[in-house]
């Protein structure tokens, strides 16, 4: 289990103060991560380019939580985009939304979300949420490596199969 | 029964003793798991088969706990094939193996595992990693309405 990595999580928000809140429950969560934030589909596509670039401003996230409802690139067309990139499509993407409509929840599953959460209301609620998530994520589940040596032996593997 | 706190959790293990400390793991969590249980990929795509022909003995998981190393069609390879597959792609596949291999993990999560979990040694800490991950996916996550 490899909780001694910083996490790092990409949060593609909207709504300044929804960010807030999770800026908040991630400080007080007990794992250690690195938040960073887009405001949007696009925004959230350069920064993921930046991570394949290997730029050091925007690192390749462990973990992306995803609003569903923001102008311009919705939250279901960039999930698709990054389901369809060849080395974004790794990553965990947790849709973290106000919406609780059976269309969307389908939806997002259909393109292989890894979790549906209906954004809590109180700060509170964002606390448990994020220390339930970060729990989940950072320490039960092992994580992928996404520095660049490891990267070329796991790669090498793969060929030599 | 609460319905809405009932549970149905298809377990994908070949290892009659893993079965059994899975069993026990999920036995008295807070939310009432019911806990299907085969012991290779076929037999669970025959399962999920009759899920999706509505079989009342057959009820559809809420989530799957998939094992990798299994004799015949390994956990990979089930796990292709049902995302694959239009009805059965949004259920959420975790996988519960020994494995701590970084070629399984990202070859798991290149497939859309929802999830990736090295199988602890004892019944209590799995104990403890199945209280959370119930958690996570019952309690706070939306799932597809069966």
């Amino acid at each position: 289990m490899n909780t001694f990595k910083t996490a790092v999580i990409l949060l593609v928000e909207d709504d300044v103060a929804d960010q807030k809140l999770v800026k908040r429950s991630l400080s007080q969560a007990k794992i250690a991560n690195e938040l960073h934030i887009v405001n949007g589909g696009e925004q959230a596509l350069e920064y993921l380019q930046g991570s394949k670039n290997g730029d050091k401003q925007t690192p390749m996230p462990d973990l992306i939580l995803l609003d569903l409802n923001m102008p311009g690139m919705g939250g279901q067309e960039l999930l698709k985009h990054i389901k369809d990139d060849d080395e974004l499509d790794i990553i965990p993407v947790v849709i973290l939304t106000t919406s609780d409509s059976d269309k969307d929840i389908l939806e997002s599953f259909k393109l292989q979300a890894a979790g549906y959460i209906k954004k809590p209301v109180t700060l509170e609620g964002f606390h448990e949420v994020m220390q339930v998530l970060s729990e989940y994520w950072f320490v039960i589940c092992k994580r992928i490596i996404h520095d660049n040596e490891c990267k070329n032996k796991i790669n090498q593997c793969l060929i030599s199969r | 029964m609460d319905s809405s706190k009932f549970v149905v959790m298809l377990l994908v293990e070949d290892d009659l003793g893993d079965q059994k400390l899975t069993k026990n793991a999920l036995a008295d969590q807070e939310i009432d798991v019911e806990l299907r249980t085969v012991g290779t990929g076929e037999e669970a795509l025959r399962y999920l088969q009759r899920c999706c022909n509505e079989d009342a003995q057959s009820p559809r998981p809420n989530l799957i706990l998939l094992d990798l190393n299994m004799p015949g069609m390994g956990g990979k390879e089930f796990l292709k094939e049902i995302k694959a597959n239009e009805q059965l792609c949004t259920i959420p596949v975790v996988i519960l193996t020994t494995s701590n291999s970084e070629v399984d993990v990202q070859e798991c999560y290149k497939l859309h595992a929802a999830g990736y979990i090295q199988k602890p040694g004892n019944v209590q800490k799995l104990k403890e990693i199945m209280s959370k991950s119930i958690k996570y996916w019952f309690e706070q996550s939306s799932l597809v309405k069966s």
